[in-house]
């Protein structure tokens, strides 16, 4: 017989690439890519320049911007996450001008409409090295 | 591109199924029993196969290897629901170029439980979407949809016409899962998935799988007098790539048609067959194409009969909405009930006037954008 498992929520599994954005976002920056030829600002992390595929550094983003779509989720793909429902997951606009997928957090989420302002909150997961970066109302 | 000596000679469908644990491999040996039935063809006359599944392992030659097949090409079509259109091209290049002259191209999927149905998802959905608590393309799709409400005045009733209409298409189609009638309120009062996507938006999972049979013109002469041309056909994979502020709204079907319609005049195309994971994705589909210009859609629906009695065939057997969604048989799908329209075998569901169809595929919910593959072609009997 199959050993029972509880679902987990998921978490991301780190790697080379996207290395510098969790350690970023563990200390509550959320971290760029920006190309060192073009000076395009960029997300997801990545291994070269999606424009004209320069080397990269890592800038800081001021974590602000506003909500360009949102969807309140009542079946999330992973049931460790039923206990959140609805989820408001979300696609930002930062102002540097980068569209983010991420999830509105805090109180006044239920209010939320396309255009509203955001900044960018950093949530616990049950790795302590992994902070996740959401949005809340601004 | 235009095509000139590429054809369909024939395809094979299995029964959909949302409860039979049968594996994958043997839903692809009915599709293809199925279609070698129907051409008449032996297994040894097929020297090129093409395999798109999310069943694992996907490897192209251990499951031409399982089905006990000797191949001069083999393919994985890994395009996601694109993976028909995109691997009926690459099977006609390799005909055109001479290296084959009989090719079958397979997808589907099961819900074997002995072997993964599912791959992992890929590093950005799952490091930067899944972590968030996300409902699947369910929710993708919806950040899509409400834009196209809130930028274009787009409304429910406007998306639902096309489910209600795909759905009075599948009443008569043996293969459908779903056989009942669906009203308008159906639709409207269906269950909240992720907002504005709701239930009966969605697809219903299942096992299943589909064939179509490629051939050169010399060959497919000898095989069938039901000759089916391919005319023409374009593809582009992640459309907008590198816009950090990509227009959501615009799937790269956009570039898509323009190639498509350098070769033939939309007026010229009897039906379409639109791959509709969602209702506002064909509807987009519709705009990107150009049967109406961008923003457009709603009102396009609304004046149309979208029915395969109407003056705008959509999916005309049901779609992947009324039929279900055989995993990456959903790319096929759309290329079985053209070719059934074209052959005139679409009994109970028959377009009066088949000759030219157009079938398209989209895959890859992305980061971000929309859509990372589109594809579509162009169809064609000719007497």
């Amino acid at each position: 017989m199959a050993e029972a498992r509880m679902p987990q929520k998921s978490i991301p599994k780190v790697n080379k690439v996207d290395e510098p954005f969790w350690q970023g976002a563990a200390h509550g920056k959320f971290l760029l890519q920006k190309c060192k030829s073009c000076g395009k600002l960029q997300f997801f992390p990545r291994v070269a320049c999606v424009d004209c595929f320069g080397e990269l550094d890592w800038v800081e983003s001021k974590g602000t911007g506003k909500i360009h779509s949102f969807t309140l989720v009542r079946v999330p793909r992973n049931p460790a996450f039923k206990d959140e429902v609805p989820i408001y997951y979300i696609n930002v606009i930062l102002d540097e001008g980068v569209i983010i997928e991420s999830k509105l957090v805090g109180e006044s989420k239920e209010k939320v409409k396309t255009g509203d302002r955001v900044r960018a909150v950093f949530q616990s997961t049950h790795d302590p090295a992994i902070k996740l970066p959401c949005f809340e109302l601004a | 591109m235009r095509r000139k000596k590429v054809c369909f000679v024939g395809y094979g469908s299995t029964e959909y199924s949302r409860k039979s644990e049968a594996s994958a491999l043997s839903y692809y040996a009915d599709a293809i029993r199925g279609a070698l039935r129907q051409t008449g063809l032996n297994k040894k006359a097929i020297r090129g196969f093409s395999i798109t599944t999310q069943a694992s392992p996907d490897y192209s030659p251990h499951v031409a290897e399982q089905l006990g097949l000797e191949v001069d090409w083999v393919l994985n079509g890994d395009y996601g629901g694109a993976g028909g259109v995109m691997s009926v091209r690459r099977a006609a290049d390799a005909i055109e170029c001479g290296h084959l002259d009989v090719a079958l191209l397979v997808g589907g999927n099961s819900f074997d439980k002995s072997v993964p149905t599912q791959r992992q998802l890929e590093y950005q959905r799952g490091n930067f979407v899944d972590v968030y608590g996300y409902g699947g393309p369910n929710s993708l799709m919806a950040l899509i949809q409400r834009l196209h409400m809130e930028n274009y005045g787009t409304t429910l009733e406007q998306i639902g016409k096309i489910a209600v209409a795909q759905r009075e298409n599948a009443l008569n189609n043996p293969q459908a899962l779903f056989r009942e009638p669906m009203t308008l309120q159906d639709y409207l009062t269906s269950r909240m998935i992720s907002d504005p996507i709701r239930l009966f938006d969605c697809v219903m999972p299942c096992s299943g799988a589909e064939c179509v049979v490629l051939a050169s013109e010399e060959k497919a002469k000898q095989i069938t007098e039901k000759l089916v041309y391919l005319v023409t056909d374009a593809e582009i994979s992640h459309y907008q790539v590198a816009n950090m502020l990509p227009d959501k709204t615009t799937f790269g079907q956009k570039v898509v048609g323009e190639r498509i319609f350098s070769e033939v005049k939309h007026s010229d195309i009897d039906l379409v067959e639109i791959y509709d994971d969602y209702p506002i994705a064909v509807m987009i589909q519709i705009e990107d194409l150009g049967f109406c210009k961008k923003g457009e859609g709603g009102k396009f629906v609304d004046a149309h009969d979208l029915t395969y009695k109407g003056d705008f065939p959509v999916n005309t057997g049901g779609g992947e909405l009324s039929v279900g969604q055989a995993g990456l048989a959903g790319g096929y799908l759309h290329i079985v009930e053209a070719l059934r329209q074209l052959r005139g075998e679409a009994d109970g569901h028959q377009v009066k006037k088949a000759e030219r169809a157009l079938v398209t595929g989209i895959g890859w919910l992305n980061y971000g954008r929309n859509l990372g593959t589109t594809a579509a072609l162009v169809m064609e009997r000719r007497k």
